[in-house]
């Protein structure tokens, strides 16, 4: 039988890792749980914001309606005056001649008018509603001083000078100070828990398929093959590909919400934010499933990948627990120090971005730490892979597969 | 032992220890290219801790394998065509998405190894089921697909952990075909067995483990060769003593008037004829040919005394 041999002037074979990602890669996207759990989320996120932006009303608060201002009588001097000193203080007023007390009373009184000004120039008289807020009365009396003064023959110039306000100089405050709104905490929450969520499942679908090709016994015919570590790293970078496809589809479903019910000013939820969020999916991931994969390989049945996997999910569950008092004390200094620190920084950091409460440099340590660990991970894993991938049946202890010992 | 160029497979010395189990101690044999070597031994024997290390999947404690010459290393060994004792292929893949993986693996390219992958398809009348997962195939067909995973990438080496378990015997035709096939094209191909009948059909040289020693090797008329000489003897007249006077003679087994006799080495073949003559008449003397079976057994025996 002649086969086309793999030596001929063919196109050159793919490189290992990127066959094994490929694989996996397919099989995951072809498989019903993909679509399902990508459809579960999806919908679970728009509910969240929906639900949110229901809670909040209107995220961003309508602009107070101008107060109406009715001048009768000799009052009607001070007209000028007090728009001018009403527009220096940000209130938007709308002024209108009245032509007899008893006409504005009465509009006072079927709602038409905020405020009714009566009596002379220099001695006025106002009525008002409820709904008239302290800053027009305060440009009212600042018009009726200015009126006075006038009156008692200060010049023009001296009165101006009286007149004139202390000059304010409004700082803008940093990015990053804390945000209050329920909606940003909402948001954050959301985020960290999908974060959280997506982790654990790709997590745990490394760690199954590491122990199902010891099961089956494939991983005998693979590493006749490939590298241990080829093997490894194809896997996760595999599965981790298709959860970034995955958040990619959740995600848009978020952004797009956000945008239909106008919960835009959620900063949270913003693009670089998100940008932000998807590093940390990376490395809390490249992290996770490393640490995962090295420990699964440990076993050889699947019913035994949840006790051998324990002591990695033990740390993902802890930052989870630790999201909680972060969310109410997010500039706490354990929570600071944790959140530079894997395993927590991957939820912790972004539960702080998300806030707006990390600082340029925390989130750089955190990243340079998390990469860290990534590279030593990569490490424990190549030895455990290789020292107990092929060792079937009884649970391998780590640190023998750490040293290529056998207790036995 | 000194390596040589030519294109065989050395396995030279090896030993591998589980704990304080011996599972091979310095174990050596060569499999030349264009052979069919047969590898028998009980359960336990070391044959497939042999193979594993041949394949690099289990690292020996000692002892070299070799490949024309020069030690095995992962470039080369991805040259060899596997088939482990557990079968092990993903339950759930394509059967023909799940060879062409495979054929990449050892270094085709995609075109190329899904030609392949359902050239063999063909070959093991599978090619109509070539979408379907493997875990919805028969025992024998998931047995066939796994051999197909060893074939795909036309290996210079075949190692095959009892390869014909679990065929029906259309199968083992095929099979036993096919390998032939590969050895005649150069292929150096081992393969485990328990079928002694099928091994001494098929293969050139046999090679007989035990306790983790190789107890024996060679073709199987060497085999004989090696063993004591036995005859059919038919002379309906013989009475109970009548091979009394040729020394190193037994007489091991009596079907009717038909004895099987042993020779002890050095005993004279026609000796056993005169004296059968003597008694009347001699309708059958020839010499009894041991079945692989047999001499495996003497073997073994040899080994445990």
């Amino acid at each position: 039988m002649s086969v086309t041999s793999p030596a001929g002037n063919s196109p050159r074979p793919l490189p290992a890792v990127i066959l094994v990602a490929r694989r996996e890669i397919l099989v995951r996207l072809r498989s019903r749980t993909f679509a399902t759990f990508t459809l579960v989320m999806a919908v679970l996120v728009v509910i969240g914001i929906v639900a949110a932006s229901l809670l909040n009303g209107p995220a961003a608060p309508a602009p107070a309606p101008a107060v109406r201002v009715g001048f009768s009588g000799g009052s009607q001097a001070l007209e000028q005056s007090f728009e001018s000193v009403a527009a220096l203080l940000s209130v938007d007023v709308s002024v209108s001649d009245i032509s007899d007390e008893a006409a504005g009373r009465a509009q006072l009184t079927a709602g038409k008018l905020d405020m009714l000004v009566t009596g002379s120039a220099t001695a006025p008289e106002a009525a008002v509603t409820d709904a008239v807020p302290a800053m027009a009365v305060i440009a009212l009396d600042a018009a009726t001083q200015t009126a006075r003064l006038s009156a008692a023959g200060l010049p023009p110039s001296a009165v101006t000078s009286v007149m004139s306000g202390v000059p304010l100089e409004h700082v803008q405050l940093p990015e990053t100070s804390p945000s209050e709104s329920t909606t940003n905490v909402l948001g954050a929450l959301g985020v960290c828990i999908v974060l959280y969520i997506t982790l654990g499942a790709y997590g745990q679908f490394v760690a199954q398929g590491v122990v199902e090709e010891k099961a089956t016994r494939m991983m005998e015919v693979l590493l006749a093959s490939v590298r241990p570590s080829e093997l490894l790293a194809g896997k996760v970078l595999g599965i981790g590909f298709v959860a970034i496809l995955q958040l990619a589809i959740v995600g848009s479903a978020a952004l797009i919400t956000v945008e239909l019910t106008r919960g835009a000013s959620i900063p949270a939820l913003g693009l670089g934010y998100v940008v932000a969020y998807l590093a940390w999916f990376v490395l809390g991931y490249l992290m996770y499933a490393t640490a995962l994969a090295a420990v699964a390989v440990l076993v050889s049945r699947p019913e035994e990948v949840a006790y051998a996997t324990a002591p990695v999910t033990v740390g993902l569950v802890f930052s989870y627990l630790l999201m909680f008092v972060a969310l109410s004390d997010p500039t706490n200094p354990v929570i600071v120090v944790l959140s530079m620190v894997p395993p927590c920084s991957p939820i912790l950091m972004t539960l702080r971005i998300a806030y707006g409460v990390a600082p340029l440099w925390q989130v750089f340590v955190a990243m340079v730490l998390t990469i860290a660990a990534i590279v030593g991970l990569t490490w424990v894993a190549g030895r455990t892979y290789a020292n107990s991938a092929m060792r079937f049946g009884a649970r391998v202890r780590f640190l023998d597969a750490l040293s290529g010992r056998r207790s036995t | 032992m000194t390596g040589t160029n030519q294109r065989q497979l050395e396995i030279d010395a090896i030993s591998k220890r589980y704990g304080d189990t011996v599972a091979v101690e310095e174990l050596s044999f060569d499999v030349r290219a264009g052979e069919l070597f047969g590898f028998v031994g009980r359960n336990g024997a070391g044959k497939t801790t042999t193979m594993r290390v041949v394949l690099g999947v289990l690292a020996a404690d000692r002892g070299e394998v070799r490949w024309s010459g020069r030690p095995l290393d992962f470039k080369t060994r991805r040259r060899i065509g596997y088939m482990p004792e557990e079968r092990g292929l993903y339950p759930k893949m394509r059967i023909a998405e799940q060879l062409t993986y495979l054929g990449e693996l050892h270094g085709m390219a995609g075109r190329d190894a899904a030609a392949a992958a359902l050239q063999w398809l063909e070959r093991f009348d599978l090619a109509e089921r070539r979408n379907a997962e493997l875990q919805t195939l028969s025992l024998g067909n998931q047995q066939r697909i796994q051999l197909a995973a060893a074939l795909v990438f036309s290996p210079e080496v075949l190692v095959l952990d009892e390869p014909f378990a679990g065929l029906d015997p259309v199968a083992v035709d095929v099979l036993s075909e096919v390998l032939r096939e590969r050895a005649e094209a150069g292929v150096a191909v081992i393969f485990s067995s328990h079928e002694l009948e099928l091994v001494e059909r098929i293969c050139d040289r046999v090679g007989i483990v035990d306790h983790g020693h190789l107890v024996a090797i060679g073709s199987v008329e060497d085999l004989r060769r090696g063993g004591p000489v036995r005859l059919w003897v038919d002379g309906p007249a013989a009475g109970e003593d009548w091979l009394q006077d040729v020394p190193g003679a037994t007489v091991i087994q009596e079907h009717g008037s038909r004895r099987l006799v042993e020779l002890a080495p050095g005993g004279n073949d026609q000796a056993v004829l005169q004296a059968a003559l003597r008694t009347g008449p001699v309708r059958e003397f020839r010499p009894a040919e041991q079945s692989l079976g047999e001499l495996f057994r003497g073997y073994i025996e040899e080994d445990q005394r």
